[in-house]
This record gives C-alpha cells, sequence and structure tokens, in this order.
C-alpha cells in the first residue's frame, strides 16, 4: 500500500517538477539544521570559525543532498532519460543532413512494411467479422479432402439431415436479378438457406431475416436488402419493410435489411458483393435439385469442439452412404471437401499478400541496416565528445544509455513519419491494386497496425540503434590519447561492412525475386489464349420471366439484338453466347460419347460449354481445325450439331476420329443426340496459367441461355465507345432488361494476369528501393575507407602508383565486401525462394537466367558504387595528403 | 556513522570504531528498514519534531554512535512522507525560526508497531542463533 502511495506521489512529482520552490524549501530547512547544530557544538565548547566547519563537514554537502533528496522526490531514471532525450533533439538539430537521410530512410521503411501488414492484418489475420468465425466451414465436393466445389442440392439436404459434426449447415446460390422501378438495375443478390444469417450471426438492422417457412418452393420470394441498396434505391425510407418489389418480373416482399457494417464475404469471394438476398425456396422436386446439378455452395458451423478432420470423416461417411444408395449420381473419385471459412474466403490472396510481406520486411532491414550504417559512421566522429564525457565522469553504461535513447528517438520519429507514409502508400495500393481484395473495406489503419508499427519501430530501434552504443570503446581514454588519424574504431569499421553485406545479400534477394516475377509474368502475357482480344466489346444481359419462358422467344430476341449490334456504324461482327472466355462465369455439361459412355454416369467427362450465335468463332477469331462451323443453317429445327476443342478431341475419343459422333449433353439418357461436325482451336477460360480444359460449342438456336454475352468485333481502336449504342438498342427492344459487365476483351484478358501484374510491380519496386539503398551503403564504405586512407593514397602516389593501381586498391577495398554480399545472397535466395514458387508461372524458383541477372545487375550498381570514391582518390595530391592532420 | 553514496543512492554504514579506522560495509534494504523504523520511534517518541531534532535524538540514543548526515535524512524523511507514513508542516521552532515538523500519522503508528515487533523477533532470533553457536 505505502510503496503504491509513493511511487504514484513520486510519479506525480515527476510530472510537477519544479527545480526552483522545491528547493528553496529544502535548502532553508537544512540550513536551519546547520545552524542548530553549529550552535550545540559551539555550546560544546568549540571556537565559532570551527564549529561552523565541523557542521558543514558533518552533515555533507548541501547540493548532493539537495540532489538526493530530488531524486528521491522524483524518479531520477525518467529525469536522466528525459535529459538524454533533450540532449539527443540537440545533436540531431545539429545534423540536419543526416537527420533527414536518416528518417527518410526509416520512414519509407517503416511504411512500406506498415502498408502491406494493414492488407496482411485485415485481410488474413483478423478474423472473419462473424460470431462464432473460428467455426464456420465451407463444405463440398472435390477430388481431394483440401479440394472444394459445388454440391447439388439433393446431397445438401443430405448433408444437412445426417450429419453429426455440424450445427448448421447452409446452401447459397448466386442471383443477379434485375431490379423494375422506375428504370431496370441489375442487382448482384444470393439466394441463401434461411439460416444463413443465423449462421454468420448478423442481425438485421430493419425488421427481419429469413425463417424456415419461408425457405420453400413457393413462399421463397421475400427480400433482406443490403444498405447499400437500401440507401440507393429507397433512400433509407424505413417503411420499405412489407412493401412488394419487382424483381424480374416476380413480385417479392421485402422483409427485412441489413445494417451498414454486414460484409457478405462469401459473395464477394464467389460471386459479386451481394446487395439482395432471398430465400433458396429449393425442394427435392425442382428439376435443378438433382445430385448431380452441383451448382449450390455450402457452408456449415462446426458443432463446438469438433475438428474439420472430424467433420470431414463423419460427412465422408454420409458421402459414402449417398454413394451406395445413388451409385449413377456419384463420381466414386471424389471426396468430400472441409476448407475453414477464412481459408475459404482469403486462400487466393494469402501466398502472394505472405510474399509481399517478406519482400517489404527486406526492406525494412535494408533500411535499418543502413540508418545503423549511418550512426556508425556518425560514432565515429563522435568518439572524442564521447571520450570527454567519460573523462568528466560518465560510465560506459551512462554513454551506452544516453545512445540508445539517440537511436530509440530516431526510429520512433521514424515510425511516426512510417505511419503517415503507410497511409499514403496504403491508398496507392488500393488504386493500384487490380485484384479484388476479399474484406477489403477492412483494410486501414487501425489499433493493430499502430501496435505493429509502434512494436516494429522499437523493436528494429533497439536492435539496430544498439549497434554504435556496443561500439563504445571499453576504454575510452584510448580514444582521448589518439588522434583523429589514429585507427579509431577497426571494430566500427567491421560493423559497417557487415551492415553493408546484408543490405547487398538482401537486395540480391528481392532481385532473384522481382526476376521470377517479371519472367512469370513475361510468360504468362505471351501464353496464347487462343482468341484475339483485340478490338473485341463484350457486354451481358439476361432475358428471364414471363415473357422469355420459351426459348424460341429468348432466342428470336437474342437474333434481333445480335442483328441490330452488326448493323451499328464500326461494327465488324457481332455474336452472343451463354459464356465467353475471361468472362468470368464457368459452365460445364455432362458429355456422353454414344459408344463411349461410362459405367458410371457421373464419371463422364464434363467439357465447358458455350452455346454460341453461328459468328462467334469470327469475333474471338477461334481457327477451325477440321469440319465446319456453324451456320444460320443450324436453326432451332434443324438436325442438332455440336463443335468440339482440340483438346476435347485429342482426349475424350481415345484416338478415334470425334467427327460424325453423336453425343448427348447434360442428361445422360433424356435429350437428343447432337452430331459433332467440327474441331476448332483450344481457349483459355478462367485463366491464362490454368490448363486447358476440353471445351464444346453448340449453337445458341439449339441450347439456348437465359444469361447472354454479346461479343462484338470493332473496326475502331476504341471499342468501349460503342457501348452506348449497344446500351440503347437493348432499351429499345426492351427496357426492362438492362446491359451490365461492360469491358472489353483486351480487359478481361489482363485482369485474368492482373494478380500477378500487380505482384511483380511492387516486388520490383521493392527491389529498385533495395537496390538504391545497398548501393548508398556500399558508397558510404567505400568512401569512408578511401578517406581513411588518404595518407596511404598519397604515400603510393608520391612513391609512382598509377592510376591503375589507385583504380585497383579503391577496387579492392569493396571488393570483398561485395563478394560476402552476393555469396550470402546466393544462399538466402537458395533458402527464401521456393516459397515464391506458387506465384510462379513456367519459371522454376532457382532459374538461373533470373539469379545471374540479379547477380550482375547487383555487380553493376556496387560497381557504380565506387566511381565517385575513385575519382577522389585519383585527384589526392601527396604533398597535400602527407600533410594533412 | 550513517552515510549514504550518493552516485548509487545506496546507504552506507559507517562505524566508528576507533579513532582512524571506519568500516564501510554496504546497505541493503533491511538496513534502510532500520533507518525506518529508528526515525518512526523518534517521532513517536517526540511528537512533531524538526529533522534536527530527529537527528539529535538518534545520535544522543545511540550514544554517539549514529550520525545522520542530512544527505541521508531528508531524503528518507521525505519516503516516509510519500508512504504516508509521517506527515509535515511548517511551523516556528523554540528559537522562533521557520521550521519544517514532522510527526507520526495513524498508519505511521500501526507500521511503527508492526517492525518493531519484526525486528524483535528477528534480534530474539539471531541471539538465539549466535549464542547457540557460541555455546
Amino acid at each position: 500500500m505505502g510503496n503504491i502511495r509513493a511511487a504514484l506521489i513520486r510519479a506525480w512529482g515527476f510530472v510537477t517538477r519544479q527545480r526552483g520552490s522545491d528547493d528553496r524549501d529544502l535548502r532553508a530547512e537544512l540550513l536551519f539544521h546547520t545552524e542548530l547544530l553549529e550552535a550545540d557544538l559551539r555550546r560544546g565548547g568549540m571556537g565559532g570559525e570551527e564549529a561552523r566547519r565541523e557542521a558543514r563537514v558533518r552533515l555533507g554537502g548541501e547540493t548532493q543532498v539537495a540532489e538526493s533528496y530530488a531524486d528521491q522526490r522524483s524518479l531520477p531514471a525518467a529525469e536522466s532519460f528525459l535529459q538524454d532525450l533533450r540532449y539527443a533533439v540537440r545533436t540531431y538539430r545539429r545534423a540536419p543532413g543526416f537527420t533527414l537521410a536518416a528518417l527518410l530512410t526509416l520512414a519509407l521503411g517503416i511504411g512500406a512494411t506498415t502498408s502491406i501488414f494493414s492488407v496482411v492484418n485485415a485481410v488474413l489475420l483478423r478474423p472473419l467479422p462473424y460470431a462464432n468465425a473460428d467455426r464456420l466451414v465451407g463444405v463440398g465436393d472435390g477430388a481431394s479432402a483440401a479440394g472444394y466445389d459445388n454440391v447439388g442440392y439433393a446431397t445438401f439436404a443430405d448433408y444437412r439431415d445426417r450429419t453429426r459434426a455440424l450445427e448448421r449447415l447452409v446452401a447459397v446460390r448466386s442471383w443477379q436479378t434485375t431490379l423494375v422501378t422506375s428504370e431496370a438495375e441489375r442487382v448482384a443478390g444470393m439466394r441463401v438457406s434461411w439460416n444463413y444469417f443465423d449462421m454468420l450471426g448478423a442481425r438485421p438492422a430493419l425488421g427481419r431475416t429469413f425463417r424456415q417457412t419461408d425457405d420453400a418452393k413457393e413462399q421463397w420470394r421475400v427480400l433482406v436488402l443490403s444498405d447499400s441498396l437500401w440507401r440507393r434505391r429507397f433512400n433509407a425510407d424505413p417503411s420499405v419493410i412489407g412493401r412488394t418489389l419487382r424483381m424480374n418480373d416476380q413480385q417479392f416482399e421485402i422483409v427485412g435489411v441489413m445494417p451498414a457494417g454486414f460484409d457478405d464475404a462469401i459473395s464477394s469471394r464467389f460471386y459479386k458483393t451481394a446487395e439482395v438476398w432471398a430465400a433458396l425456396g429449393y425442394d427435392a422436386s425442382l428439376p435443378y435439385a438433382c445430385r448431380g446439378c452441383q451448382h449450390l455452395k455450402a457452408f456449415g458451423q462446426l458443432r463446438p469442439g469438433v475438428t474439420v478432420e472430424q467433420a470431414t470423416s463423419d460427412l465422408m461417411a454420409v458421402r459414402s452412404d449417398l454413394a451406395r444408395q445413388w451409385p449413377t449420381e456419384y463420381d466414386q473419385r471424389e471426396h468430400i471437401g472441409i476448407v475453414p471459412l477464412q481459408d475459404v474466403i482469403s486462400g487466393p490472396v494469402k501466398e502472394p499478400l505472405y510474399v509481399l510481406l517478406a519482400a517489404v520486411g527486406f526492406v525494412l532491414l535494408i533500411a535499418c541496416a543502413n540508418v545503423a550504417n549511418l550512426l556508425l559512421a556518425r560514432g565515429m566522429s563522435r568518439s572524442r565528445e564521447m571520450a570527454v564525457r567519460a573523462a568528466l565522469g560518465a560510465g560506459r553504461g551512462r554513454l551506452i544509455r544516453q545512445l540508445v535513447t539517440e537511436g530509440l528517438l530516431l526510429w520512433t520519429a521514424g515510425g511516426v513519419a512510417g505511419i503517415a507514409v503507410g497511409a499514403f502508400l496504403l491508398q496507392t495500393l488500393a488504386d493500384l491494386a487490380p485484384v479484388e481484395l476479399p474484406r477489403a473495406a477492412a483494410v486501414g489503419i487501425d489499433g493493430w497496425v499502430l501496435g505493429f508499427c509502434g512494436g516494429l519501430s522499437i523493436v528494429t530501434g533497439l536492435l539496430f540503434g544498439l549497434l554504435p552504443a556496443l561500439n563504445t570503446p571499453l576504454r575510452l581514454t584510448n580514444a582521448l590519447a589518439s588522434d583523429a588519424r589514429g585507427s579509431v574504431g577497426t571494430s566500427s569499421r567491421r560493423a559497417r561492412q557487415a551492415l553493408v553485406v546484408i543490405d547487398l545479400a538482401v537486395a540480391l534477394v528481392l532481385l532473384v525475386g522481382a526476376g521470377l516475377m517479371l519472367k512469370s509474368v513475361g510468360r504468362l502475357v505471351s501464353v496464347d489464349p487462343g482468341f484475339k482480344s483485340e478490338r473485341v466489346l463484350t457486354a451481358q444481359f439476361s432475358l428471364i420471366g414471363e415473357a422469355y419462358r420459351e426459348a424460341a422467344a429468348v432466342y428470336a430476341f437474342v437474333e434481333r439484338i445480335v442483328d441490330r449490334v452488326r448493323a451499328l456504324p464500326g461494327v465488324e461482327v457481332a455474336a452472343a453466347a451463354g459464356q465467353i472466355p475471361m468472362g468470368g462465369n464457368g459452365d460445364r455439361y455432362g458429355f456422353h460419347i454414344e459408344g463411349m459412355e461410362p459405367a458410371n454416369p457421373a464419371e463422364a467427362p464434363s467439357p465447358e460449354r458455350y452455346s454460341v450465335t453461328p459468328d462467334y468463332f469470327r469475333v474471338l477469331q477461334i481457327p477451325l481445325r477440321r469440319g465446319r462451323l456453324f451456320t444460320d443453317a443450324d436453326h432451332t429445327t434443324a438436325a442438332p450439331v455440336i463443335v468440339i476443342s482440340e483438346t476435347a478431341a485429342r482426349t475424350l475419343f481415345r484416338g478415334q476420329d470425334p467427327i460424325g459422333r453423336r453425343v448427348r449433353i447434360g442428361d445422360p439418357t433424356g435429350t437428343m443426340w447432337r452430331t459433332i461436325v467440327g474441331v476448332v482451336g483450344d481457349v483459355r477460360h478462367t485463366d491464362l496459367a490454368e490448363a486447358v480444359w476440353p471445351q464444346m460449342y453448340l449453337p445458341q438456336s439449339q441450347m439456348t441461355d437465359s444469361y447472354l454475352v454479346l461479343a462484338i468485333r470493332t473496326s475502331t481502336s476504341d471499342p468501349a465507345a460503342l457501348a452506348p449504342a449497344v446500351r440503347s438498342i437493348l432499351k429499345d427492344a426492351d427496357p426492362t432488361v438492362p446491359l451490365y459487365d461492360v469491358a472489353t476483351l483486351d480487359q478481361l484478358l489482363a485482369k485474368s494476369v492482373a494478380r500477378r501484374r500487380f505482384v511483380m510491380m511492387l516486388l520490383v519496386g521493392f527491389a529498385a528501393v533495395s537496390l538504391l539503398l545497398a548501393a548508398v551503403g556500399l558508397y558510404g564504405v567505400i568512401s569512408y575507407t578511401v578517406a581513411q586512407r588518404t595518407r596511404e593514397v598519397g604515400v603510393r602516389i608520391a612513391l609512382g602508383a598509377g592510376r591503375g593501381d589507385i583504380f585497383r586498391l579503391v577496387l579492392g577495398s569493396g571488393a570483398i565486401t561485395l563478394i560476402t554480399g552476393v555469396a550470402a545472397g546466393l544462399g538466402a535466395a537458395l533458402l527464401v525462394m521456393r516459397f515464391v514458387q506458387g506465384q510462379l508461372f513456367q519459371v522454376e524458383a532457382l532459374d538461373p537466367s533470373a539469379i545471374g541477372a540479379a547477380v550482375m545487375i547487383l555487380g553493376v550498381v556496387a560497381t557504380a558504387a565506387h566511381l565517385l570514391p575513385i575519382r577522389r582518390a585519383l585527384r589526392i595530391d601527396p604533398t597535400i595528403a602527407l600533410r594533412q592532420d | 556513522m550513517l552515510t549514504s553514496n550518493r552516485n548509487t543512492g545506496k546507504l552506507l554504514w559507517v562505524f566508528n570504531r576507533s579513532e582512524g579506522e571506519t568500516v564501510t560495509q554496504p546497505r541493503s534494504d533491511v538496513l534502510q528498514g532500520t533507518l525506518d523504523l529508528m526515525v518512526l520511534k523518534t517521532l513517536d517518541t517526540l511528537g512533531a519534531t524538526h529533522g534536527y531534532g530527529i537527528a539529535q535524538r538518534i545520535h544522543q540514543v545511540s550514544e554517539n554512535l549514529l550520525q545522520l548526515n542530512q544527505g541521508t535524512l531528508y531524503p528518507a524523511l521525505l519516503r516516509l512522507e510519500q508512504k504516508g507514513w509521517i506527515a509535515s508542516r511548517w511551523g516556528t521552532s523554540e528559537n522562533n525560526r521557520r521550521a519544517r515538523f514532522y510527526s507520526l500519522t495513524k498508519s505511521g503508528k500501526k507500521q511503527l508497531a508492526r517492525e518493531a515487533e519484526d525486528w524483535q523477533r528477528i534480534v530474539g532470533v539471531m541471539g538465539r542463533v549466535l549464542g547457540s553457536e557460541g555455546a
């Protein structure tokens, strides 16, 4: 109790200390004391002068007493820290150039690290913003336990009813609808099981979410709106609850509005960020509820204490039962896949983000090494100051504390500036990033990021700020005794060289990484996508509702639109398709070849399906290899035909000629036979990096889609300029059908390499910065060496050394540092580079040309760092050099 | 004589054994506690007293063995005040001078009782230990 009270009072004394008035009181008290003692002594028989002297001797020096009294009143450690701090500020202000250079370097390093960390923090480290986020999982069919894919409704329902490991299991599907009020607008949404929001622990801001009774075949037309849609289209009117709304051509009742903070990361990850939700409303009688109709995504909530492995074996047992019960419905080679939701959401960006964080950490390492280097250089010129202070009574510990305080001050200031730099870089990063980052809204400078930044500054500050402190000579008097030309600090020079070795090694690692990414992206963009993307505009629309119930009506509409678009000036050729490569959708159908049906139809191949109008191949310029393309004669009532891709022809027919063979699409028993009439070139559907999948093409007239993509080859250099004309054609034809996702095919193609390109850009940037910093560090050490050896060089010149000798002398002084740095860098690269393999495309992590190029660039830059010092050495005038000091 | 090392802030015992011979031993927390105990006891006996009075009293009671120097006494008084065991106020001395008078607080009295008891016990234990060894 007493101790706590005393500590508080002392802390208060530290805050409110006022040397003057506190001192006056004490001195009055001490004087009084001394006088009384003196009087007593005199009474004891001492003479006046003697008594005064004796009293003072017995009681000790007044100043010392005042000091120890002040120490007791306040906190001496804090006082001396403040003193050190004030002194540090003064010394930094006396050297503004040094201070600015060090601060800029640190701010850059800490800021860059902070910006990347804030992304990692929001996307990977923070738990998902849902209750029980750690118990949420994605559940699906996959090739392995780690794989994760869609499920059919009947399968989902059996999983849901039979699992013992999951508390809840919900299903969702994409639901892109048209909101028809005064103007038709395409709205992204999802249809979800009734307990979807309950599983996420999300409550509505207004009204309610779904009830079990909503989740039925005839009852599902109830809506929950997102905050953004509610504000945009309903002016945040609280009376929307209970109102009906026309989506496509059906009436829906609005039952709830979600709060602004609700982030549906699932929709953003797989479809488009949902602004509206309707109940799933499936039952087993629906034609698309079959076991093989794998178009739903399932998510579950583990029971408390149940692990992912336990849930996997539980559901695998359920699946085995189902596969026994319906042997023709399940691919026996497939497996149940259960993945934590956090990994489902951030999976694709996890590795690239960690690679970037590691890279930026390397940049910070170089930055710190460089500043420590500057401090060391400054420490050498301050050795006299230190010696003087030591001579005046400062202990070694006291001097070290002073130097550590100086380092901490520098790093803390660098950290503060770093937060500003980090916020700026984060904004730039967000503007540049072409990738749709999951949970991007949560990215920002929050308490965690500030804490990280502060911790980073202090830890690096202590580590690197301590270096010059450790270098304080043990016997400071030596420093005084020796003069400036003496060999002060060989250990200091070694430390500086070691720091430059770190610089060079880390720069080499980053150069290798950047080189690998450059090569990967180069390889990637030179991959032939199988189609020509230049001057092609794409746009999407969908035809849903009563007017488009009949396929014939849809096709008639599509034909009319395509004809009118083709007639626009600047259009060479136009087509419509159910999907296009890089368009962001995926559609695969079962492919049952006559005479080659597998025993289990569920194990039949499932190529990508494109239903296209005849000119599609001309728009995308997909080459015909054999047979023929579609013509206008392949109309609705003509003999059903099909065209397949080269890969399909090569892999699915066991070496036989596919032309003329008949196949069934989708349902293995019910539908008509279609005859293969042609083989065309492969295209890459989702990603240039992915292997080509078998493909099939059907005439849109013979298999009509309700979601359509217009593909328009133009003769202008700016195909996007055509968009308004296309939009008005569609509006004329039906004002309730909006055009959406308008983009050139070039843009779509670029988007598919965007992630790698972005990682590459950042890595190249980091490598460039680190190269620059390493060169500066090397330059600093070499010029110092030259300056130190001025006299030696002078002597050599006086003794007849030529320019070549001086050249070699200076280069030689840096050569060992450079070679050590390169060797260390190569070693580190060998260790580190396998972690970037996942980001590479057709490039080995230890690609010799990338490593060679990195070593060469580093060598050239390092040699260039010698040039100025060499020039200076060559200009040394022996007569002046010898008389120096 | 009790004095202090200003650099380390540590107290040192300085015994005047005989002329010309002083023995210095590092102070420990026990010894700091001893000084506190002496000051508390003195204030308990004398009532409100100024610093000089406390020093004189200890000097006399110890039969001139303990000479408290100001650098030890005043920080100790401040420390005791911070702990809430003593209080101080400015007043007028017997010779009509402005002086600071220290007095024991209620919690100081309790502390004194507690420490005195502890001290007696330690003295008793040490006496027995040393006594039995001697026997």
